[in-house]
């Protein structure tokens, strides 16, 4: 059966269409640990804990949709802890916090050696998340939106 | 001939094969004689687990199921709280939950098109698309703070104001989108390998699919001009001008040309809010004001609001409430009970993907095996939403 011009001209635009992005590279993977994305400032991710500011009054621990917030008692007060493998980083117990005692931070690399070190209690949770180890210090990585190539990535 | 010239054919529950699910097809030779989806292999009963959570709580809890088009979801959720609560988002929350709703419809059909390209052979499609949500979810986690799990809306209103910048970057996302789509017609939409495979097969007639009763995309394919958004609208839509896109072959090809539609449709409608979006609140006023005076003004400039301590034991009034949202994939619809308590006392979602399954056993049989994935793609069905 010959087919239709028609059909070989559809053929042939999408044959010209893949060819040009041969040529028009858009690389769209980051090669990870190599290159590590900046995250945005308001970016939801691990959370920091003032432990100084809190007031005990719960309500983190009492908003937590996951149970990854717990109260515990250090000394004479109730502060509050967090299980990292049950948080769901809503953020509700951020935004419900009145004293602006936790916070959100941009780092979202949670990965760690032993299931203990992601219940934190109070007082490993107040030090903040842990700062990411690279066997090389990696490229530092921003996301902008571009006219003409949808994402680019940039070097800081 | 006896029954054994038909061989039962089981495809799945393994996910590569046909998602979470399993079909028991009944084949004649080649032909599909009968079809049978088997569900429930991702049942996480989301809505009795509501029924031991409060009402703040059940936010992230309803964006579970449906992952790719959570914000929708969300959204249907908290109208029909607001409805129990007897509040009211002010108009500029009403404009960003329309945002949010439409940045996640456009990356929500670009899975639904990568998906169906991947199964249907054309990996190109597939990564072009799961490339370009990309853009979609950075504009999403730049207005939220999360790429998938927003929890954006709350009752009353919404937790983050558009951020600095915002504007230009949609802008520029919609302007390379605009040319993209023109790229994607050209390699996949008018790719006569593609157009091959999926003009008239898997045809759901218009009398069938009222009778059917599925929804979205997939009934807009099949001549029916039925979209929530304007036959009861919500949020910002009624003072937004878009077009419902209706085709009238209902088939697989139509079907993915309505999702293809709906991208631009959505862009149009992005565009609009910005444009035309209020300035005011974006939390309802009685909310707002048990919010204390210093955090306040701190929310006032980074945009980052805090919630009331409230949040934790709202308490309806005794009743029930209905909603229906136009999702990405369909009509979502929420329905609460409540006895007064903080938790509900019954909950409910109907999601678009457990409306549009029962066109699986009526629209395969006559096709052969492998028009199974096309048909499968072109329904745009997501398991983990018909499961909940």
């Amino acid at each position: 059966m010959i087919p239709k011009p028609s059909t070989i001209k559809r053929h042939l635009e999408a044959i010209i269409t893949g060819l040009k992005y041969i040529f028009v590279k858009n690389r769209l993977t980051l090669r990870y640990p190599e290159m590590v994305q900046l995250l945005s400032e308001n970016y939801r991710g691990m959370i920091k804990y003032y432990m100084d500011r809190c007031i005990s009054c719960t309500l983190c621990a009492r908003i937590c949709p996951a149970d990854a917030i717990k109260m515990y008692t250090v000394g004479e007060n109730k502060l509050p802890g967090i299980n990292y493998m049950r948080c769901i980083f809503c953020g509700f117990c951020v935004d419900i916090c009145p004293k602006e005692a936790l916070e959100f931070t941009n780092i979202h690399d949670l990965a760690y050696y032993t299931r203990e070190e992601q219940i934190q209690k109070p007082i490993e949770f107040s030090k903040g998340p842990p700062k990411p180890i690279f066997k090389k210090e990696p490229m530092k990585i921003v996301v902008k939106l571009d006219k003409s190539r949808g994402l680019k990535y940039e070097r800081t | 001939m006896s029954e054994d010239k038909f061989m039962q054919v089981l495809i799945g529950p393994q996910h590569p094969g046909s998602g979470h699910m399993r079909f028991i097809v009944k084949m004649d030779g080649d032909i599909i004689s009968e079809f049978e989806p088997d569900i429930g292999y991702v049942h996480r009963a989301v809505e009795k687990i509501a029924e031991s959570k409060r009402y703040i709580q059940i936010v992230p809890l309803v964006e579970r199921p449906i992952l790719a088009d959570t914000a929708n979801i969300n959204l249907g959720y908290i109208l029909a709280l607001e409805r129990l609560l007897g509040i009211d988002a002010p108009p500029r929350a009403q404009y960003l939950r329309t945002l949010l709703a439409e940045i996640n419809r456009i990356h929500s059909h670009l899975y639904g098109l990568g998906i169906h390209g991947i199964m249907i052979g054309s990996s190109t499609i597939f990564m072009w698309c799961f490339a370009d949500r990309e853009i979609w979810i950075e504009l999403a986690q730049e207005l939220t703070g999360a790429r998938i799990t927003y929890s954006y809306m709350i009752p009353g209103g919404v937790r983050r104001d558009l951020p600095n910048g915002f504007n230009e970057k949609l802008s520029k996302a919609i302007a390379y989108m605009e040319e993209r789509l023109k790229d994607y017609e050209k390699i996949f939409i008018n790719n006569p390998v593609v157009t091959a495979r999926l003009i008239d097969v898997g045809i759901i007639k218009k009398d069938d699919a009222i009778k059917l009763g599925i929804v979205g995309p997939n009934l807009r394919a099949s001549g029916v001009a039925y979209d929530v958004r304007k036959i009861e609208p919500y949020c910002a839509y009624p003072e937004i001008d878009f077009d419902i896109i209706v085709r009238k072959e209902g088939d697989a090809y139509s079907r993915v040309l309505v999702r293809f539609e709906e991208i631009k449709q959505s862009m149009k409608i992005v565009k609009q809010v910005v444009e035309k979006i209020p300035s005011g609140p974006i939390i309802n006023e009685s909310y707002l004001k048990l919010i204390p005076p210093k955090l306040r003004e701190k929310a006032e400039q980074t945009g980052i609001w805090k919630m009331p301590a409230i949040f934790i034991n709202l308490k309806p009034r005794k009743g029930e409430a209905i909603s229906r949202v136009e999702a990405g994939r369909g009509e979502v619809t929420h329905y609460i009970v409540s006895d007064g308590s903080p938790n509900p006392y019954r909950f409910r979602v109907v999601t678009p993907s457990f409306r549009n399954l029962i066109a699986f056993k009526y629209t395969m049989p006559g096709h052969r095996l492998a028009d199974i994935p096309a048909i499968y793609g072109s329904l745009d069905y997501f398991p983990p939403s018909a499961d909940r």
